[in-house]
């Protein structure tokens, strides 16, 4: 591989994994804390498939750069400085109130389905593998959120109020979903990923309409969040503080 | 509180082509939709399950063999006229779950349940269940894959992967001998 074009692909599996993992992670905080038990459950199952897909992600970029694809995704995740993270900063956000959380899977899920939809025919064999395997989890995560979406949104004042204030929150984030990362024009000409603007544009359609169904229209006028992934928010330095914070202790513990 | 409390639904699956659905527990469920979906994740996170099923328990008709002894039965039964496809399950040994056995066509729920005991009347009941075709929310074949088809290569969720039975019965065995040696 081109090796312009190898330093583009790390970085877009970074890119995506980590977005992955700390989606996964936030929604990991609401296990013993949902609402109800079964949300308790299925929430703890989405944070588990999200973990999973941030691990098959790490393992490609394993393989890519010739490391150990046993040991290398616990090495990025539990001994990077926040600085090297490459995650999209709506992923990094406290996990907030239900609503909050609801939203943020909501716009993640469609993004990712997008994306993935783009990925399945990767000319990168690897890529096309696991964009294929982990894109049912992605549909099932999806129909969980969107029908939370119309419950939460149609539901009561309390609850509408909580969608819209979160949506208002979130909205401007989701532009750094679809920003390119450095040189991704190069994996695009290679037909290893979508254009991202092209998978702005699948994604925008369909959510507009069923946010404006659920009587959360997407807010219009904010100023989106136009900045690199180099560049990360305060939650994520907690965030690392506490989940590294046992690698760091004990560096090669093993149990 | 019981008044905030979400309506109970019974969860059926299948575990496999040809096999009847069996009661797989309940869940609460603001709806069937979410009832369905909710379903997938509590019960069926483990590879073996191919179909669901979910219908709110209080449009669940349930008989006992000990009510069904009893000539008079039938008082206290609803007296519905809603006629239509009524599924019948039957709960056969104690430690058992409910079972489908198969749908009658029925002038209503108690009619249902006489045309049950005849059609299946080599079923042995412990408990009869009847319930109306219209209450179930099933999974859409097309919605089947990305309900089930990611749990088949997650063995790890499956208790046989683990290989407990053995594993206890090595730990009673050694405790036998050791205790026998005492």
């Amino acid at each position: 591989m081109n090796p312009e074009i190898k330093a583009a692909l790390r970085g877009k599996l970074l890119a995506m994994a980590d977005d992955d993992l700390l989606l996964g992670h936030r929604n990991s905080e609401w296990t013993g804390h949902a609402p109800i038990l079964e949300e308790d459950i299925a929430f703890a199952n989405i944070a588990l498939d999200e973990i999973g897909h941030a691990k098959l992600w790490y393992e490609i970029l394993a393989d890519l750069e010739g490391e150990d694809r046993e040991t290398y995704p616990d090495r990025l995740v539990f001994h990077r400085l926040t600085s090297a993270w490459r995650s999209a900063q709506i992923t990094e956000l406290d996990k907030g109130d239900f609503a909050f959380t609801i939203v943020r899977q909501y716009l993640c899920d469609t993004a990712e389905l997008a994306r993935l939809e783009g990925l399945r025919t990767s000319s990168y064999t690897p890529v096309a593998e696991v964009a294929n395997k982990i894109i049912a989890e992605e549909h099932y995560h999806h129909r969980h959120t969107r029908a939370w979406v119309r419950r939460l949104g149609l539901g009561t004042e309390e609850s509408h109020e909580r969608m819209e204030r979160a949506l208002h929150n979130l909205w401007p984030f989701t532009a750094q979903l679809f920003a390119p990362v450095p040189d991704e024009a190069l994996l695009v000409e290679a037909g290893i990923v979508p254009d991202p603007q092209a998978v702005k544009e699948a994604w925008e359609g369909p959510v507009r309409a069923w946010l404006a169904e659920c009587n959360l229209p997407a807010p219009e006028g904010l100023p989106p969040v136009n900045i690199g992934r180099e560049i990360h928010t305060e939650h994520l330095v907690t965030l690392l503080g506490e989940m590294q914070s046992v690698a760091r202790l004990v560096p090669e513990g093993v149990w | 509180m019981s008044d905030s409390q979400w309506p109970r639904y019974q969860v059926f699956e299948q575990r496999r082509e040809g096999a009847p659905h069996e009661n797989a527990g309940s869940l609460h469920a603001p709806d069937n939709e979410i009832a369905l979906q909710m379903a997938r994740d509590i019960f069926v996170r483990r590879p073996t399950c191919i179909d669901l099923w979910v219908a709110p328990a209080a449009m669940i008709f349930a008989r006992s063999a000990e009510q069904l002894a009893d000539p008079a039965w039938r008082e206290g039964a609803p007296q519905d006229s809603t006629p239509g496809a009524y599924r019948v399950f039957a709960k056969t040994r104690h430690a058992g779950t409910h079972q489908f056995l198969g749908t009658v066509e029925a002038e209503g729920t108690l009619s249902a349940l006489e045309q049950a005991l005849e059609t299946f009347s080599d079923t042995a009941a412990l408990v009869w269940w009847i319930v109306p075709d219209s209450a179930f929310t099933e999974t859409d074949p097309d919605d089947a894959e990305s309900l089930f088809a990611p749990a088949n290569d997650k063995v790890y969720r499956d208790q046989a992967d683990y290989h407990t039975v053995s594993l206890m019965r090595n730990i009673r065995h050694a405790q036998a001998e050791r205790s026998s040696e005492e």
